[in-house]
């Protein structure tokens, strides 16, 4: 990451920007910035002149971002229900410069908001979780979920069309019959590139609670999906059945202790996956046990410092994501103030433990009040498991170099991702006296939060979701 | 105190959350509830033992022979690690349960007793009797075995160190009226179920006599976390 000779750092790479139109909610006005600085400037001039109402809507708020397996796509979703895919730009010799922008690649409404009558609830369109299938030919498929149904969506291009019909005209019309007097073959015609995007499999009905996971497993063929009580394991051809390999859920509800928060295959180990629970801990299990992995193989906990127990310890030891590396050697688990690595082999203590943002801890009762203790941060692995990042309040994003043990904080917003300009550290004053270039604690803008991040598989490009905007991030190789 | 006012507004505010929680749009969150409850809980807890510490201070006759470190915590009001139970096992409550408090509970606050009590055993077996088994409205019928307890903590006064868990009587009916007007006023109108102990209730002899006007309140919305 940083730990070159030299201090590199990061350059915006795009922006984009969701508006939404409150009258047309399903319009998504998406814009993408290309690297130099004149470009950047004039649209966001652009920009402000074509909104009347500056303030977004709701709907447009990033739920989820995901990079494929090339890293060539990166696909998000959006509370709105939307999913926005983009493509890197390839190289070309007319535009040297542009590598590695990424620009829209497709646009699809993926959930609709719907109802349940049964329980007379309303089930949101908001996009959980996007994750990506290995590709296995010309076109690409993902999986988004909402809070109770799975799509499993095929992405393809069209640059050809049939043309030549013998009983159509051009336009489309029925020719009259007695007017065909000579019959010819239909060939392909080359057209302007189109993207289409169709759902190809749909598995509903076999979640009871909020899903807040998917999972592809490393079989290609099966994925799994969590709720707060239970994980199914999915065909993905097959949507009229799954089968339930964990329930947690107590005879008696008011018994109740924990809940799933989220849930993973191991990338190499098709038989293996972890859950993180509310209070804390991981529990892996191994499919070839039993149908039914009520019992783990391993148990990871942490225990608690009791110095530092209060009132909001339950809520701040949940566990809100957990990531495998990409060895599959460890898993990193995240909870409200800190970011830990675990070892597979070791079960009682995490081998690291980063502080993403400690001066927090005396702040925690303002947070829930404002609701802000709830916030599920989500974290990812660089591609090579040296570096892991994940983010912060007041649009800031924390990066933590393994091997040196070196950190950083960064912020993703317009005024500063000035495009060639590299990132500067932002420090947070936790008392005394605050230097220059410091931001106090009490200034932090805590409506303004990176809760989902996600780093190229490759290479050093991330990719940062601030409510509303995408920042794309590219380290400075020159 | 500051220390009860902070515990007070926790779970004024808990109970606020929850109740706001049921008109979320996508409804109710399973996970979020159980945290609410969670803080909730503990937020009681600690109210409580800083009632009981208070009414205790307020007595000098009455030695405290284990104050409760959670009763002078730092600002966010930090459970230190003394209040941890021997075993290590934390003193957070387990959550949206109202019944389960009862078999929950009582061993453990037999536990405490145990250390402050010359009569653990009876003393445990006297919470279960007196705590909410009959659920919401047990906490409003005042228990025979409080009566009983009167006399234990008339000889415990006379032979071993008095139950600092079991207030002076007019002060523990001043404390409940108190809670249970802050929840009222947030709640009344919407819940029908409210917090009805009268202020003149008899004087709850119980080791937590502070928390019954809340437990109305309080497994009404809980439950509704069961009810999926």
């Amino acid at each position: 990451m940083f730990s070159g000779p030299r201090q590199r750092g990061l350059r915006l790479l795009t922006h984009a920007e969701w508006c939404g139109v409150p009258s047309e909610a399903s319009v998504l006005l998406c814009k993408t910035v290309s690297m130099r600085a004149g470009d950047l400037a004039q649209w966001f001039r652009c920009l402000l002149h074509k909104r009347k109402d500056p303030s977004w809507i709701s709907a447009d708020i990033i739920s989820t971002v995901e990079f494929n397996y090339s890293g060539d796509l990166l696909a998000t979703g959006d509370k709105g229900g939307r999913v926005v895919i983009f493509q890197r730009e390839q190289e070309s010799k007319s535009r040297p410069h542009s590598r590695g922008e990424y620009n829209v690649y497709s646009t699809f409404q993926s959930h609709e908001p719907e109802f349940d009558y049964l329980k007379s609830l309303e089930i949101e369109e908001k996009i959980n979780k996007i994750r990506w299938l290995p590709q296995q030919n010309a076109a690409h498929f993902l999986l988004s979920t909402n809070d109770k149904t799975i799509k499993l969506w095929k992405i393809s291009e069209r640059d050809k069309r049939a043309e030549g019909y013998n009983l159509k005209d051009e336009d489309g019309r029925l020719r009259d019959p007695f007017r065909i007097t000579a019959l010819r073959v239909p060939i392909l015609k080359p057209m302007d590139l189109m993207v289409e995007a169709s759902p190809r499999r749909i598995f509903a009905n076999a979640h009871t609670y909020h899903i807040n996971s998917i999972s592809v497993n490393s079989d290609h063929e099966t994925y799994l999906s969590a709720d707060d009580l239970r994980i199914n394991l999915w065909h993905l051809e097959i949507t009229d059945r799954s089968f339930n390999i964990v329930d947690i859920k107590p005879a008696n509800m008011e018994e109740l202790t924990e809940v799933i928060t989220a849930a993973e295959f191991h990338p190499h180990q098709c038989n293996v996956f972890v859950y993180s629970s509310s209070k804390g801990t991981i529990r892996l299990c191994d499919m070839r046990s039993s149908a039914l992995c009520d019992r783990h193989s391993k148990f990871f906990e942490e225990p608690e410092d009791p110095s530092s127990r209060s009132f909001f310890s339950e809520i701040i030891s949940s566990i809100s994501d957990v990531k495998f590396s990409h060895s599959g050697r460890y898993m990193m688990t995240r909870d409200y103030l800190s970011v830990k690595v675990w070892d597979l082999n070791m079960e009682s203590r995490p081998v690291e433990t980063h502080q993403v943002h400690e001066y927090l801890r005396s702040k925690l009762c303002s947070l829930y009040e404002n609701d802000c203790i709830f916030d599920k941060f989500e974290c990812c692995w660089n591609g090579s498991d040296s570096a892991i990042m994940t983010g912060s309040y007041n649009n800031f994003f924390r990066m933590f170099d393994r091997n040196t043990r070196r950190d950083v904080t960064l912020e993703a917003s317009r005024e500063n991702s000035k495009p060639r300009a590299s990132l500067k550290p932002r420090k947070v004053c936790t008392g005394g006296k605050r230097k220059k270039d410091e931001i106090s604690v009490d200034s932090l803008d805590f409506n303004k939060k990176i809760l989902h991040t996600a780093w190229h598989p490759m290479e050093n490009i991330i990719a940062v979701a601030a409510t509303n905007n995408l920042y794309i991030f590219q380290d400075k190789i020159n | 105190m500051e220390v009860q006012k902070e515990a007070q507004r926790i779970m004024t505010l808990s109970v606020w959350k929850m109740y706001h929680s049921r008109m979320q749009r996508g409804g109710l969150r399973l996970h979020r509830s159980l945290q609410l409850s969670l803080v909730m809980r503990s937020a009681r807890e600690l109210y409580l033992s800083a009632k009981v510490e208070a009414l205790d201070l307020e007595t000098p006759s009455t030695p405290t022979r284990c104050p409760d470190p959670r009763l002078h915590p730092p600002r966010e009001a930090e459970v230190p690690a003394a209040c941890v139970p021997p075993d290590g096992e934390p003193l957070s409550p387990e959550p949206m349960d109202t019944q389960e408090d009862e078999e929950e509970a009582s061993p453990r606050a037999a536990e405490t007793l145990a250390r402050c009590s010359a009569h653990p055993a009876r003393v445990g077996r006297k919470r279960r009797s007196s705590s909410l088994s009959n659920g919401v409205d047990a906490g409003l019928v005042p228990s025979k075995k409080a009566r009983l307890e009167e006399k234990e903590e008339a000889e415990d006064a006379s032979s071993e160190v008095p139950d600092r868990l079991l207030p002076p009587p007019a002060q523990a009916e001043g404390a409940f009226p108190n809670l249970a007007r802050v929840l009222q006023r947030s709640f009344s109108g919407l819940l029908n179920r409210g917090p009805t102990a009268p202020p003149t209730a008899p004087p709850a002899r119980d080791a937590k006599p502070v928390c019954r006007p809340a437990d109305p309140v309080l497994s009404v919305l809980v439950r509704a976390v069961v009810a999926f």
